[in-house]
């Protein structure tokens, strides 16, 4: 399997705040990586170094071989952000509409694929109201809607389960777990152990901006005999 | 083809923002307030006095424009990085100056749009109440405000990467009055003072944006000849190369913002 991301040596400060430090990490082709670690451990950080919003202090960082600040890289990346903020003043296919202008989408496959991932995302329904009476977990769905318009083959999630009830929770897992099958490759930072723990291929913890643990999850639960939340509270106790 | 795609988006966005925020309606009730009682009114019943109300009314244009697409174009980046949306933007696959560019290119386009709408009305209106009109005067000076308006927000999209929006305001509306108001008469100024400072007042001089170059506000309204479009021309062309070395400044600090 090719890596899809490789991160090198790479350290960010803020100032005095080491956010990350001496992280190297590689993610391949077709798996998903569940990134985990209390508040502040710097997973937000690494996922914007990733997406080129700013560069490492130290290190590299290399998305499909190539500088991901690079806007031709993020034709690949798909990123649904933390939290989502989109124009309040725009309903879901005008938003829709303006991503995949960005990325350089023409209008017939907006249409196409704007109608495909609303509906699979459940906002059929609202599809004329302003983004700004949506609640909560129906901008996350928005926020999914629009990380997959452009189909891309590396997909970030940070924090993609916050907001959601049980049944969007359970349709999302299913979505990402479909992408899976069809061979794309997610990263997603998640404070949810147990969605971790059933969609991960592989989980890697940080601790005050340093990897603390990088393994199998099936290797993890079953070396350890008990479920991700433990072993989680061990790290993190432990290290 | 693809980043004109995005160009086009990224200007959608500006009018959609322009239209929903009902900015629009706003703009064209301050049209009719500005315009209409003051061209239609004849003061103390003088003949001729209604000149100096639209000699008002005109300013106030001037003035309302002015805000509007500073103010504006101040807040695209700030207003984008305080609401978080500028996340989901740069993580899209277009480089941070086509954002640049295409932002501001669609706040432009609503200033203009906002600027024909008074101009529109404004010849409608004395159209209507007198039987002429200088309409080359009208054209020179409405093809010079927009010469302008790309002019000043482009100074406001620089400062913008500076200063935060109210002081970027500030100092950009202070440095445009100044130069509409004692612009033309640095040189002179600078004749009066010794070397060192004739130099820093004569280095202002030419760096700084010559408002006063644009404004034909005093031909239009005592019915004055036009000017030979030429010199329209250098004036307008000497706006786009401002705003373009303006917008490369801007770009590259926006390359290097850390968000």
């Amino acid at each position: 399997m090719s890596a899809v991301i490789t991160i090198d040596h790479v350290s960010k400060a803020y100032g005095t705040c080491q956010a990350v430090s001496d992280l190297t990490l590689s993610l391949n082709s077709g798996e998903i990586l569940g990134f985990l670690g209390a508040n502040g451990a710097g997973k937000t950080t690494t996922i914007k170094m990733l997406l080129g919003f700013f560069a490492p202090d130290n290190g590299q960082i290399a998305v499909y071989g190539q500088n991901p600040s690079d806007a031709a890289t993020r034709q690949r990346v798909g990123y649904m952000p933390e939290t989502a903020y989109y124009y309040p003043y725009l309903n879901i296919h005008e938003l829709l509409s303006f991503y995949g202008g960005l990325c350089g989408m023409s209008a017939d496959l907006i249409h196409q694929r704007s109608e495909e991932l609303i509906a699979r995302t459940g906002l059929e329904h609202a599809g004329k109201r302003l983004l700004k009476t949506y609640s909560k977990g129906m901008l996350q769905r928005a926020g999914i809607a629009q990380a997959l318009l452009h189909d891309p083959d590396l997909l970030i999630l940070d924090e993609p389960f916050t907001g959601l009830d049980p049944l969007a929770r359970i349709q999302l897992r299913d979505l990402i777990l479909d992408l899976k099958t069809k061979g794309k490759t997610i990263l997603f930072s998640s404070h949810e152990l147990s969605e971790a723990e059933l969609m991960c291929d592989r989980v890697a913890i940080m601790k005050a901006g340093k990897l603390v643990l990088d393994k199998p999850v099936k290797e993890v639960v079953c070396d350890n005999n008990t479920n991700l939340e433990r072993i989680f509270l061990n790290v993190l106790q432990s290290s | 083809m693809h980043t004109l795609r995005q160009i086009s988006a990224l200007m959608r966005l500006s009018l959609f923002d322009l239209y929903r925020r009902k900015d629009l309606v706003v703009v064209a009730l301050l049209a009719v307030v500005l315009l209409v009682p003051l061209s239609f009114a004849t003061p103390f019943g003088v003949k001729g006095a209604s000149r100096y109300l639209n000699e008002i009314a005109l300013l106030l244009v001037w003035i309302f424009v002015l805000v509007i697409s500073m103010t504006r174009t101040a807040r695209i980046i700030p207003t984008e990085v305080e609401s978080r949306t500028i996340y989901p933007l740069l993580a899209k696959p277009a480089s941070r100056t086509v954002i640049l560019f295409g932002r501001y290119a669609g706040v432009l386009l609503a200033s203009l749009s906002v600027l024909f709408l008074f101009y529109f009305l404004y010849a409608l209106i004395n159209n209507l109440k007198s039987a002429f009109f200088p309409w080359e005067v009208f054209l020179q000076a409405f093809f010079l405000h927009a010469g302008f308006i790309i002019l000043v927000t482009s100074l406001a999209l620089l400062g913008s990467l500076y200063f935060n929006p109210d002081a970027n305001l500030s100092v950009m509306g202070i440095l445009v009055v100044s130069m509409f108001l004692y612009g033309q008469q640095l040189p002179a100024l600078a004749a009066e003072h010794a070397l060192p400072i004739r130099t820093l007042i004569h280095t202002f001089y030419w760096l700084a944006p010559h408002c006063e170059l644009f404004d034909m506000r005093t031909r239009l309204i005592h019915h004055w000849p036009a000017v030979p479009w030429s010199v329209c021309c250098m004036a307008f062309l000497y706006a786009l190369i401002y705003a373009a070395l303006c917008f490369w400044a801007a770009a590259g600090l926006f390359n290097r913002k850390k968000i």
